[in-house]
């Protein structure tokens, strides 16, 4: 039996909106909340993170923070062009970026990277965690 | 209908599009306001639904999605611009995927369930669709390259934000239809092309003004 239009259309919107509302249940239900930022499996308070890198200022784009090349060096990630590195929000979105430009990037003191060679998609607010693969 | 007439229209709207992704965009993203969302479902949805609905053609929101997209070039402010040009345009041809199938007298369209669903079913789809285009551009038109593990973890969030755009899309489309009975092929010549010109080229130089403001300051 072919469904018509009269009935297939309405049965659509309705699952379009089970689906909107079942994933704005999902990411509220799985969005992480902690004052902790893990890097390469070791977990650092941002004061701490703020003591150990050198710190790092983009003029032009109005940003100053601690340099995200010096950060992963002082957690102690060995051959460094040898990875790559994803950089994960508390919101679970995550951007995946290569060493050189983590030589471009910083981390603000509210947790935000920004790449001064990357788009603003790049720009990833309150980071829990920065992993090294 | 004559082929001016609708190439007019396309360039017109496309204009208006382009336009509003350009200055009204950043202008309720500064604001707080979910800026995307509105965008395709307010604007987007708004302005291809009218098109359909004064011109009863099929293949016009391609065109006004390209024409968009175009000024959006001129615009080279918030990240990725070609992504953003990209996405403009393929937000018009998911509408036109969308409604091929239906009439362009919209008899299937009688009750407000059917308005309203369509409404609701367009905004996501060009929502969803768009974001996941510029998704998968950005990276790649970046030096960091696409990895398609970050856009899977992250398909929940574009899922759940396309709700706001599918519930307001089923506002836009039934209101949309109290232009339903407007003829376009009653407005005069001498009224229809020079309001479609001066519109268009009002919101061109709006745009680039604005760009050339920006890169000034």
């Amino acid at each position: 039996m072919i469904m018509g239009k009269e009935k297939f259309i309405p049965l659509a919107a309705m699952i379009v909106i089970l689906i909107g509302a079942g994933s704005s249940a999902y990411v509220y239900a799985t969005q992480t909340t902690t004052d902790n930022i893990i890097i390469n499996d070791q977990q650092y308070t941002i004061d701490q993170i703020f003591y150990i890198a050198e710190p790092r200022t983009f003029d032009s784009l109005n940003f100053s923070g601690i340099a995200l090349d010096d950060l992963v060096i002082k957690t102690g990630v060995g051959c460094l062009e040898c990875h790559e590195y994803t950089i994960i929000g508390d919101d679970g979105y995550q951007k995946t970026v290569t060493w050189e430009n983590m030589q471009e990037g910083l981390l603000t003191k509210d947790g935000m990277t920004v790449f001064s060679d990357l788009p603003k998609a790049y720009r990833i607010k309150n980071i829990v965690k920065i992993e090294v693969i | 209908m004559e082929k001016m007439k609708l190439f007019a229209g396309i360039i017109v709207l496309g204009s208006l599009w382009g336009f509003a992704e350009c200055i009204i965009g950043p202008a309720m993203g500064d604001a707080g306001l979910p800026s995307g969302a509105l965008m395709t479902s307010v604007f987007g949805i708004g302005l291809m639904m009218m098109s359909r609905m004064l011109f009863k053609r099929r293949g016009m929101q391609i065109g006004m999605g390209l024409v968009a997209g175009a000024l959006r070039l001129f615009n080279p402010f918030g990240g990725c611009v070609v992504c953003s040009a990209i996405a403009i345009a393929a937000e018009g041809l998911l509408f036109e995927l969308i409604w091929y199938k239906m009439s362009l007298d919209f008899s299937e369209l009688k009750t407000i369930t059917m308005k309203l669903s369509m409404g609701i079913v367009t905004a996501y789809s060009c929502y969803v669709g768009g974001y996941v285009i510029t998704q998968i551009l950005t990276p790649m038109v970046a030096s960091a390259g696409f990895y398609v593990e970050n856009l899977i973890v992250f398909m929940p969030q574009i899922l759940a934000r396309g709700l706001l755009a599918a519930i307001v899309g089923g506002i836009t489309v039934p209101a949309i239809f109290v232009l339903k009975d407007i003829n376009i092929n009653n407005v005069k010549d001498r009224i229809y092309y020079p309001t479609a010109v001066s519109v268009s080229i009002l919101c061109w130089v709006v745009v680039i003004a604005n760009a050339l403001f920006l890169m000034g300051a």
